[in-house]
């Protein structure tokens, strides 16, 4: 096994740690909010479950990023690629958008998330509102995804 | 499109109001104005609906559970309108069984309560009327702490008295002290130091005796208790007739709060009606009765109607999404039919992936067979279904099953993320062009033909003109087209402003809303990001699948992962695609010509929560 693959390993691995902890926050913040609603207004279950799951996202775009290094390095297939060290530098750098941004937008969006709760519980005709308004958080999290993913897939030769 | 309305104007008298009310509620085409001195609505409808939800939930506990998709009551529309004297006896027979079953149940928490202050009580011999003692000996019952009670047996014995210890209840030890009466005053003190006060137990004659007639009278309570927890369990079996009376309330309490204004002889009442439907109104107002004024004008100058739209069976069902947003304004160009075939197809882009489309066409599908969705959630789902079609194309084309890619028509995303990045902005500058279309078209009917070409043709040159700068064929053409649509913006952006620096001020500004335009249409490279997440998690469940198969354990686990991760899958790609399809509508589409602001046309008409009416007249647009 090579430098550059243990690089590579530790930037698949960064980008399902980060943005994982981020949304695991962002869904526990909007958790608790939406927990509190649901005490009093049982009928908002749905509608708030839908903005308590915005915040995931991000913990599944840093998986697809780790899982498409896997792949590019022949991890999955049994017979990984001697990466040079350059390589595995380059593999490394391509998932730290995803993994430094995935983080924190996750946790921005966890914060928008629970004051569309908040806004959901007084006004629940609004909810769509307060989902377009979480949603627009993720816009940069979509970004570093793409950044990523064209990085690792093709910005890197192996 | 947007439908016309009417201000509609009907004097009745009064003792028709009733009747006429019904009607309206009946025929759904009304949405009362209420008048600037209205009347506060009358509570005593409003009492009663309050009833029926009560006992609705106070047999709730015993009422047997209906299945997830049981189907609801049908009933006819008269039938809705006319309580019948059989389910307010039910309702009054509920609250009474209802009452008597709190009644039980706070006595049976009484007796406990008595009883347990009585047990330590229990080993006392002698009747509580004794306890007044005699000459020479003083007998004085009362409590200690548990901790003390030693402590009070030796001061007892030191002051020449007895402390009898008896059983420990929640108020502590009680406690019988026989006194020496020369001796009792110094006894009581050093007790009362000790912690002891005096209390009589809690019965009369022997304790023993007493705690036999209150278990006997728990008994009976209990008895009583179960006894009308029975009554009220058989009274749940009537739960139908309850739901009925309780949506037969609320329709009777939105009737009585009808805004009427009143005259000494007649009741008025202004409400918007639709153009169209003019002579539906008139209809059902004449049929009950032969003595009214009914008249229609166009709203008048400041007025603003509410908003009904009518569009064909597949753009309705997306008329939710537009009316989360803000529903357009009566006058407005409506957005739907330009929305609905946009949203669909990039909803499709967003899944991307056939076997999911399928599941999507299946899985919805049988929802809506059993479930029945109404109102606007019911529109959601169908806006989901039809979805499931593009789903099925788009996965076809771009070769997706399930996450495994086989045999793409155009390209596989995952194989080539530079062609779908591509794909996708094309996408989105077609989605833009097409809201600044109507927006062009707006302003040459309004006769403004050159803001049309100002505002909206020059950043499409421009857009188009820069995209062509990509191709090497048409790279002369491209510049060409951009500097053309550049110009037009930069002499034209500024021609409100006043004053030669102004209008340069004003062109420079314009050109620099291009930051605009590009963030849009990088924006819809949010596709690509959804289609690949969902494609590569796809891929992972299968991968995963994959990995324990081999035996037959291994086949039944892999079964297991492919249901559960895809399902998961499915449902976060839904998720997704439901609000960033939302999304491009409302910030990148909607901005480029919508406005909306209107409100909804909310009619008197008969709304029920637990049952279906079978025969109310087809309320399009009535929500």
């Amino acid at each position: 096994m090579t430098l550059g693959l243990i690089l590579a390993i530790i930037g698949a691995a960064l980008a399902a740690i980060l943005p994982g902890i981020g949304s695991a926050y962002g869904v526990q913040i909007g958790g608790q909010a939406a927990a509190g609603v649901v005490s009093e207004k049982p009928e908002l279950f749905g509608k708030l479950l839908v903005l308590q799951a915005l915040p995931g996202t991000q913990g599944i775009y840093g998986f697809l990023i780790a899982v498409l290094v896997m792949v590019r390095t022949g991890m999955l297939t049994g017979a990984p690629a001697a990466l040079s060290t350059q390589q595995g530098w380059a593999f490394f750098a391509a998932c730290l958008p995803m993994a430094v941004v995935g983080l924190l937008s996750a946790i921005s969006q966890g914060k928008a998330a629970v004051a569309a709760i908040h806004m959901t519980a007084k006004q629940p005709d609004s909810s769509a509102k307060g989902i377009t308004m979480t949603a627009l958080v993720e816009t940069y999290a979509i970004l570093a995804l793409l950044v990523s993913v064209l990085m690792v897939f093709i910005g890197i030769p192996v | 499109m947007i439908v016309p309305m009417k201000k509609a104007t009907l004097i009745v008298l009064r003792e028709d109001r009733d009747a006429v009310t019904s009607a309206l509620q009946r025929c759904g085409e009304l949405m009362p104005i209420p008048p600037g001195d209205a009347p506060p609505p009358e509570a005593g409808q409003a009492a009663e609906s309050l009833r029926a939800r009560q006992a609705l939930s106070a047999i709730r506990p015993y009422q047997e559970k209906r299945g997830m998709f049981a189907p609801r009551r049908e009933v006819s529309a008269g039938e809705l309108l006319a309580p019948g004297e059989e389910a307010k006896d039910l309702l009054g027979r509920i609250e009474a069984a209802s009452a008597a079953c709190e009644e039980e149940k706070a006595r049976l928490g009484e007796l406990d309560a008595r009883m347990a202050e009585l047990r330590p009580w229990l080993r006392m011999d002698i009747p509580v009327e004794a306890l007044a003692g005699t000459r020479s000996a003083g007998v004085y019952s009362g409590y200690i702490e548990p901790r003390s009670a030693a402590l009070l047996a030796e001061t007892a014995e030191a002051q020449g008295g007895t402390a009898v210890l008896l059983d420990t209840g929640p108020q502590g030890t009680a406690v019988l002290l026989y006194t020496y009466r020369p001796e009792e005053e110094v006894l009581l003190e050093a007790a009362a130091a000790a912690g002891f006060s005096q209390a009589l137990p809690p019965c009369s004659g022997l304790p023993a005796e007493a705690l036999k007639e209150l278990e006997k009278r728990r008994a009976e309570a209990s008895a009583a208790w179960e006894a009308a927890q029975a009554a009220l369990g058989a009274l749940a079996k009537k739960r139908d007739e309850l739901e009925l009376l309780c949506d037969q309330t609320e329709a009777a309490e939105e009737r009585a709060q009808t805004p009427y204004g009143e005259t000494v002889q007649t009741v008025y009442l202004e409400g918007w009606v639709r153009a169209d439907r003019t002579e539906r109104l008139k209809k059902a107002v004449d049929r009950v009765t032969d003595c009214c004024v009914l008249s229609f004008a166009d709203p008048a100058e400041g007025e603003t109607p509410p908003t009904v739209t009518q569009n064909n069976r597949f753009v309705s069902q997306f008329e939710t999404i537009t009316d989360m947003f803000s529903r357009p304004q009566n006058g407005e160009l409506d957005p739907n039919p330009v929305m609905a075939p946009w949203y669909w197809i990039i909803f499709g882009l967003m899944m991307g992936d056939a076997g999911y489309g399928l599941l999507m066409l299946l899985g919805i599908g049988l929802f809506k067979k059993f479930k029945k969705p109404r109102g606007d959630f019911g529109k959601l789902v169908n806006v989901l279904w039809f979805s499931s079609i593009p789903t099925i194309f788009w996965g076809v084309i771009f070769g997706s099953y399930f996450g495994e890619t086989w045999h793409p028509i155009l390209f596989a995303p995952l194989d080539n993320p530079m062609a779908m990045l591509v794909f996708c902005m094309v996408i989105g500058v077609l989605h833009i062009f097409s809201g600044m279309a109507v927006k062009m078209t707006a302003s040459i009917r309004e006769g403004r033909f050159w803001d049309a070409i100002f505002d909206q043709l020059s950043w499409m040159m421009l857009i188009v003109g820069l995209g062509l700068l990509f191709l090497p064929q048409t790279r002369t053409a491209g510049g060409v087209l951009a500097i053309v649509g550049a110009a037009i913006v930069l002499l034209t952006a500024g021609r409100e402003k006043k004053g030669f620096f102004g209008k340069v001020i004003g062109g420079f500004g314009g050109l620099y809303g291009i930051t605009g335009y590009v963030s849009d249409i990088l924006s819809y490279s949010r596709i690509l990001a959804l289609s690949l997440s969902s494609g590569v998690v796809g891929m992972v469940m299968n991968l995963l699948a994959g990995m324990v198969q081999g035996s037959v354990i291994g086949f039944a686990c892999s079964l297991l992962i492919y249901a559960v991760g895809h399902v998961f899958n499915l449902a976060m790609g839904l998720l997704s695609a439901y609000v960033h399809d939302s999304r491009l509508q409302y910030i990148e589409f909607f901005n480029k010509f919508y406005e909306g602001g209107g409100y909804a046309f909310r009619p008197l008409q008969i709304n029920p929560r637990f049952v279906d009416v079978t025969d109310s007249r087809e309320n399009q647009g009535g929500n």
